[in-house]
């Protein structure tokens, strides 16, 4: 290697080393610890390598425990309903958007409960859902549609969840369907028109295939954080039966922070782990075939 | 039909689909506004009432008298703020190096970020609370922004960025006997200011809005609560029927200045957001 080279080599690891030293401690360490502690029993309050080692108890035990099961179909639930219902209505909207006045405006409009905390959401929506006094119930009433107990009746407190999820997420997937859409040469659409498509022929046979490795990086990135979801569940799940909304995250919470159980508790965690990089590399393989760089 | 008259009645329900949907978007906002003013027997009446009476302004003088809000505020400033400096000096660094300089071992090592992705939040938590308690930090603001200073998607999204910077000019500099760390600074920085302040605000944004890991800090260091996790103890604090207004006017406090900033600075941030790389991920 010539001299030049190498000093930018040296270079070279002289600026990942920041974010080398942070992964040693704050990555690969903790997965280490969590991994450990998953085959313990441990409360925390002793340290970890005095815990009585248990082999795969904790595992054994969580796979027969029927809150910690519906946690886990509950948490599917929610992440492909949410994303995909999202992704689909955002694209509708984008598109909508992107043809029509005032589009900037719509855009702000719609963007706004990505900067609001989802607590905070979760809460006022909390007050919407109200079964006696919200205001979603009365305004169905005004189609004769009878009260529904949105947040306590097991059958749609989920689904009242998801509903906020799509709600706060269609803002930031409007604005990156919109980048992906503006990039689209206007070329296509004219050369379609001069042929006679009609515009629903347009938007399936050119915006929708262009715009599939955007749609792509949306349910990977999307998928990556729903599967965590924590504070929607959290915060609005506290008047339903838990076992109708309780999440992963929440329950790895509650069984580490509140009943001090830390080695159960990782063990959850590896578990989600697993069905995650499963759907992960599934959908990062369709990422492969819809052509996305830079991401192998 | 004629075409006029089809395409009167495809802009009709362009707009009906626009407006239903904004409709929608703007009714939370507006009644946490409108109830924040509502007296504690307005905002549970049957059937629900859309605005108060008489607004009850004195409601956001009294739930201050309560909650300390501007300490919440200041927590939460402190800790985005500083998460968002480190995570742009770092991932702006390992950027650089993965886009544009040669060194053993630099595929695998991307390849690790990638992968550090995918691993869920709640893996962490319990060691990290751990490696707090062991660094002394429990009791600080730092147990709130160390554990965030790094970002693998920060560190790929400025990647995609820096590539796209021809490398004749930094060879050029080079001939000229720069340094890295000189190039780093005035040719890498100012050309990826789009990429700089899309990672700052989503950033920014992600730590104002994070709420698990703050709330498990704060419920052993209650002087680190940071307002989500403010908002959550003021929902559950005032759960009863007689201070569900304080609930609302906390809510407006917590929520409001934040939307007022970002619609100031939207401008910027749409933009920056649109013309970015976002586009051609």
């Amino acid at each position: 290697m010539s001299k030049i080279g190498h000093k930018r080599a040296r270079a070279g690891y002289g600026f990942i080393s920041p974010s080398l030293i942070f992964y040693s401690i704050f990555f690969i360490f903790p997965v280490a610890f969590s991994l450990i502690a998953s085959f313990k029993r441990w409360n925390g309050l002793v340290p970890l390598f005095s815990a009585a080692w248990v082999g795969l108890d904790n595992y054994k035990w969580l796979f027969g425990n029927d809150l910690f099961v519906s946690s886990v179909i509950n948490t599917v639930i929610y992440s492909v309903v949410t994303v995909i219902a999202g992704i689909f209505i955002s694209l509708v909207l984008a598109v909508l958007i992107n043809g029509s006045k005032f589009s900037g405006f719509w855009r702000l409009l719609f963007f706004l409960p990505a900067v609001t905390p989802a607590v905070a959401i979760g809460t006022i929506w909390g007050y919407l859902y109200r079964a006696n006094n919200g205001l979603i119930n009365q305004i169905l009433g005004w189609f004769g549609i009878a009260p529904i107990r949105w947040l306590t009746d097991p059958k749609t407190a989920l689904l009242s969840i998801i509903i906020t999820a799509i709600w706060a997420g269609v803002g930031m997937q409007i604005l990156i369907i919109t980048a992906s859409l503006q990039n689209i040469p206007q070329d296509y659409y004219d050369a379609a028109k001069i042929d006679g498509a009609g515009s629903f022929r347009i938007f399936w046979s050119i915006t929708l295939p262009l715009l599939r490795p955007i749609l792509l990086f949306l349910t990977a990135t999307g998928m990556i954080g729903a599967w965590q979801v924590f504070d929607l569940p959290y915060i609005m799940g506290i008047n339903a039966p838990a076992k109708s909304v309780m999440t992963v995250s929440w329950y790895v919470y509650e069984t580490a922070f509140q009943s001090l159980r830390m080695g159960r508790a990782s063990a959850g965690a590896f578990i989600l782990f697993c069905i995650i990089f499963i759907a992960n590399i599934l959908v990062l393989r369709a990422f492969k075939k819809g052509g996305i760089e830079g991401y192998e | 039909m004629n075409s006029k008259s089809k395409r009167i009645i495809k802009e009709f329900f362009r707009y009906l689909i626009i407006i239903f949907a904004a409709f929608w978007m703007v009714l939370p906002f507006f009644w946490m506004v409108s109830a924040s003013l509502m007296t504690p027997q307005e905002i549970t009446s049957i059937p629900p009432k859309w605005i108060p009476e008489k607004p009850q302004w004195h409601n956001y003088i009294d739930v201050l008298k309560r909650v300390p809000i501007g300490k919440y505020y200041l927590n939460s400033l402190l800790v985005a703020g500083t998460a968002t400096i480190g995570v742009i000096l770092t991932s702006s660094l390992a950027g650089y190096a993965f886009a544009k300089l040669h060194f053993p071992g630099k595929k695998p090592v991307f390849q690790f970020i990638l992968v550090t992705m995918m691993f869920p939040v709640f893996i962490f938590l319990i060691p990290n609370f751990f490696l707090m308690k062991t660094f002394g930090m429990l009791t600080n603001h730092l147990s709130l922004i160390v554990p965030f200073l790094v970002s693998g998607y920060g560190i790929f999204l400025l990647r995609q960025f820096i590539m796209s910077i021809p490398d004749e000019l930094l060879d050029s500099a080079r001939i000229d006997g720069a340094s890295e760390f000189k190039i780093y600074r005035s040719i890498i920085l100012p050309n990826i200011k789009p990429g700089l302040s899309a990672l700052a605000i989503t950033t920014f944004i992600g730590q104002w809005n994070n709420f698990l890991w703050p709330m498990i800090i704060s419920s052993f260091s209650p002087n680190l609560m940071t307002v989500p996790v403010g908002i959550q103890r003021l929902a559950l604090a005032f759960a009863s029927a007689e201070t569900q207004h304080l609930v609302l006017t906390g809510l407006v406090y917590q929520v409001v200045p934040m939307l007022i900033v970002f619609v100031y600075f939207q401008k910027n941030f749409i933009k920056g957001f649109v013309v970015s790389g976002f586009g051609n991920i």
